[in-house]
């Protein structure tokens, strides 16, 4: 579905990451793991259009993707989840949630799936976005992404500011997610959570892919235990 | 396609033109280019020198320099954008004709006063926008609220400062002053004196503090410098200049109004000046000024054209010329220089 | 003394949707659009041409309302592109510098081509009781439009689509992004918008009292005042910004003088800008 090729990218003609290859079929998850700094958010914002990308092609269902404006890439099918999350701070669930599916009008159906996965946030439904806390804000941002309907959600450290349990309950989420047909392409430096999860993995140091492979051998992978999984 | 900011101090400096223009020269090339200069502006009077209104024009000229000089020392060398150029030279120009004419006091004295009162207002405007940690933006704004409110106080005090008619200033008018000739070379030595200030001023320590606070606050701040000591220096100075510059034209022309010292009347010209010239550069606002002095006086009579015409070169200057005219010269000529070279056998 | 606020509140409705037009430009691309007060000035300007030209006052209005809006979207479509390409403060410095520049240009066209002093709309008939003061038609019509225009902003930033979208720039232009949203298209609404704005403020105040040809400027100061007592971006802080020194105008006005009334409205942008400057009102940041 999400064919990346050879992909460069980065800041003030730096780059970050060079010549990345990545491929997402549908109904996968597909792990993107490496240390801080190891260019996955980079490599996940020039995908969505976020970041430019100096060489290399992306192509989603077959279609180029490449350098598209972020808007579009969002309308064709595709919801980022960003590490910043972006929500709109003055605005409440309902509204965060009915942007979501910009340009169109949000969808009954659609929100009730998204409050039957969070029921958290149905509870919270008139509540300002900006007052939540780190895990509701995932949930709502998660939430949000699902509105337009995507058939790629793409999330970057998911994890990221949640204590274990809630971080736990955003992946089981995620697993409900799959359950259903979603493909999902996770960045991800926690890597045992996202490995329980994931179908295939790609280990991302340095910009470049240094590993890649199935769940199960990047679980046993010698160098992925010693670098990620603190297994000596 | 690009996102959030990352890094919007190196945008903005580019757009104000990063780096001063004297630091690049030494000290004895600035030196004999404001000698040259001064030379050359002294040979005016010899063709305009019978027309009063042509010597009137000349002189405004002059005086606009100087407010553009100081202009460049407050926006440029510290970018602090004060939108309250023409007020603070009314602050000493009003000051000083009031205090002389009202108390009797001999003039340079209330110049002296004047100017250190403008001094004070530049100061605390520093002051105030370094405690208050404001923007460029918000500076701006506040200082524009002064202009706007000075130029209020001024009609609105009609007893004391003549209100919309102006005042006749008596103090001066007995001296050369009110000559036809002599106020261009009293007016021509200011500009010089400014400019071998500005010189002196970025040679020393100050200009030093100046260079490292417009590169990288931050970095600056970190490494001992006391920004907020040096950008009060620059606003005192800056003021005071403008309140000198202000005093003297009140008693040299004898006679001013809150007309004089509108934001429209003065900061607009003195930006496109500036800005024209190239901001940071030595030369850029006699050069700025020069221009637009010409241009006005072709202008003078289609005074709407005018008006026309400063937007259209406003909007044009700040897309193609931002880095301003002497900048352009300066890197054409060393380009120049360069093929020369290159082209040698 | 009644009819002294009620003066102030119709006059602060107008101060209210004058500093919208300028606020959300500003909180939806970080762009000070110093051409404001001119947009004002030629919708006036249109709707007295079309009026002396036999157009009844309804049209005439649209017209004018068409004109600023015009402009505003004239002004995004080109002088602005250079300015979007540039961000945070190096954005708004530019936008500041070519739209005075624009202003100059408007301002200059006008006088050359209309020496008409001031406008004012006449629209006759016997002063109404209101309140148990009595006012002109002008006077009440103008408030009529002023505050349906009010209501149906609200209205339009609250509950529809587009208008969500609008906020969502303001607030997060990157999620907005990542949403669908297309933030060039919604700048160039709201700048449109913002034209609209403009002309009708100008257009209803004409009703009650002229305005001069070389109001641009000064209208633009006023909605810049209103703009940063509300706090800059934010909608709801320049409605209740703009009532409030829309009273606090017409009481100064009628008890001290002119003079002080512009003074005490540019010391309270001043102190806002120092005290609090994200505006008594504003929302964030």
């Amino acid at each position: 579905m999400l064919e990346v090729s050879n992909l460069s990218a980065g800041y003030d003609s730096k780059a970050v990451v060079l010549g990345v290859s990545v491929d997402v079929r549908e109904g996968e998850v597909v792990a993107i793991i490496g240390s801080n700094g190891a260019g996955k958010t980079t490599f996940l914002r020039a995908v969505c259009g976020l970041l430019p990308v100096s060489e290399g092609e992306v192509r989603y269902e077959g279609r180029p993707i490449t350098n598209l404006a972020v808007h579009k890439i969002a309308r064709a099918g595709i919801s980022f989840v960003p590490a910043e999350r972006h929500l709109f701070p003055e605005m409440t669930v309902a509204e965060n949630l009915a942007l979501g599916a910009f340009p169109l009008r949000p969808d009954p159906g659609q929100q009730s799936l998204v409050f039957e996965l969070f029921p958290r946030l149905a509870e919270r439904r008139r509540q300002a976005a900006g007052t939540m806390s780190g895990g509701e804000q995932q949930m709502l941002a998660v939430g949000r992404a699902l509105m337009s309907r995507p058939r790629l959600l793409i999330l970057d450290e998911p994890t990221t500011g949640l204590a274990p349990r809630l971080a736990a309950q955003a992946y089981e989420s995620l697993a409900a997610l799959r359950a259903q047909g979603m493909t999902i392409l996770v960045a991800e430096q926690q890597v045992p959570i996202v490995l329980s999860l994931a179908d295939r993995g790609y280990v991302l140091e340095n910009g470049a892919i240094q590993i890649e492979g199935l769940a199960t051998e990047l679980r046993n992978n010698p160098t992925v235990r010693r670098a990620y999984l603190g297994v000596v | 396609m690009t996102t959030e900011d990352f890094d919007t101090a190196s945008e903005t400096s580019d757009l104000l033109g990063g780096g001063g223009g004297v630091r690049q020269v030494s000290s004895l090339t600035a030196f004999a280019a404001i000698a040259v200069m001064g030379i050359a502006l002294a040979l005016v009077p010899i063709w305009i020198g019978d027309s009063r209104t042509l010597m009137g024009v000349a002189v405004t000229g002059l005086l606009f320099a100087c407010y553009t000089i100081a202009f460049n020392l407050i926006f440029g060398s510290t970018g602090q954008l004060f939108l309250a150029v023409g007020a603070f030279a009314g602050v000493g120009a009003y000051a000083s004709a009031i205090t002389s004419d009202r108390f009797g006091i001999p003039f340079p004295f209330t110049m002296i006063l004047a100017t250190g009162l403008a001094m004070l207002v530049g100061g605390v405007f520093s002051w105030i926008a370094v405690r208050r940690s404001l923007g460029i933006i918000f500076t701006g704004i506040v200082t524009l609220t002064f202009s706007l409110a000075f130029d209020n106080v001024l009609l609105g005090l009609r007893d004391i400062t003549g209100g919309e008619t102006g005042l006749v200033v008596d103090a001066g008018s007995d001296t050369f002053l009110s000559r036809q000739i002599p106020p261009y070379y009293v007016f021509l030595s200011l500009v010089l004196v400014y400019l071998v200030g500005y010189v002196l001023l970025h040679r020393s320590h100050i200009g030093w503090a100046f260079r490292a606070l417009r590169d990288d606050e931050i970095a600056a701040e970190l490494s001992g410098v006391d920004i907020a000591r040096y950008r009060i220096y620059a606003g005192a100075i800056g003021g005071g200049m403008l309140g000198f510059a202000g005093a003297l034209w009140a008693h040299a022309e004898g006679f001013i109004s809150p007309a004089t010292f509108t934001f429209v009347h003065v900061d607009v010209p003195v930006l496109v000046m500036l800005v024209f010239g190239g901001i940071g550069t030595l030369m850029g606002p006699i050069v700025g000024a020069a221009v637009f002095t010409y241009i006005g006086e072709v202008l003078a009579s289609f005074s709407q054209l005018r008006l026309i015409a400063e937007g259209a070169l406003l909007i044009v200057l700040f897309l193609l010329f931002p880095q301003g005219v002497v900048r352009a010269l300066r890197s054409g000529a060393s380009e120049l220089w360069r093929k020369l070279r290159i082209s040698k056998p | 003394m009644t009819a002294v606020i009620l003066d102030g509140i119709l006059l602060g409705l107008q101060f209210g949707l004058l500093g919208v037009g300028l606020t959300v430009v500003y909180g939806m691309g970080g762009v000070l659009n110093l051409a404001y007060g001119q947009m004002a000035v030629v919708a006036a300007v249109v709707v007295s041409l079309s009026m002396s030209s036999g157009l009844p006052a309804g049209p005439a209005v649209m017209l004018g309302i068409l004109a600023a809006a015009g402009i505003g979207l004239a002004l995004d479509l080109t002088i602005l592109k250079p300015v979007y390409r540039r961000r945070g403060e190096a954005r708004v410095l530019l936008s500041l510098l070519l739209t005075i520049g624009v202003a100059f240009i408007i301002d200059g066209l006008l006088v050359w081509r209309f020496p008409i002093e001031a406008l004012s709309l006449s629209i006759g008939g016997e002063p109404i009781l209101v309140l148990g003061v009595p006012m002109r038609t002008g006077s009440l019509l103008a408030s009529a439009i002023t505050i349906l225009a009010g209501g149906a902003l609200i209205l339009f930033f609250r509950s529809t689509t587009i208008g969500k979208a609008v906020r969502s720039v303001i607030q997060d232009e990157v999620g907005a992004r990542l949403c669908g949203v297309n933030p060039s298209a919604v700048r160039t609404l709201i700048l449109t918008l913002s034209g609209a704005l403009a002309g009708l403020v100008a257009a209803t105040q004409s009703m009650t009292s002229p305005v001069p040809i070389s109001a641009g400027f000064d209208i633009t100061i006023l909605a810049l005042l209103v703009t940063v007592v509300g706090g800059l971006g934010s909608v709801r802080g320049a409605f209740l910004a703009g009532l409030l020194l829309g009273v606090v105008n017409a009481m100064s006005s009628f008890y001290i003088g002119a003079y002080i009334t512009t003074i005490i409205l540019l010391v309270a942008a001043a102190l806002t800008i120092l005290i609090r400057p994200s505006g008594l009102f504003g929302e964030h940041a």
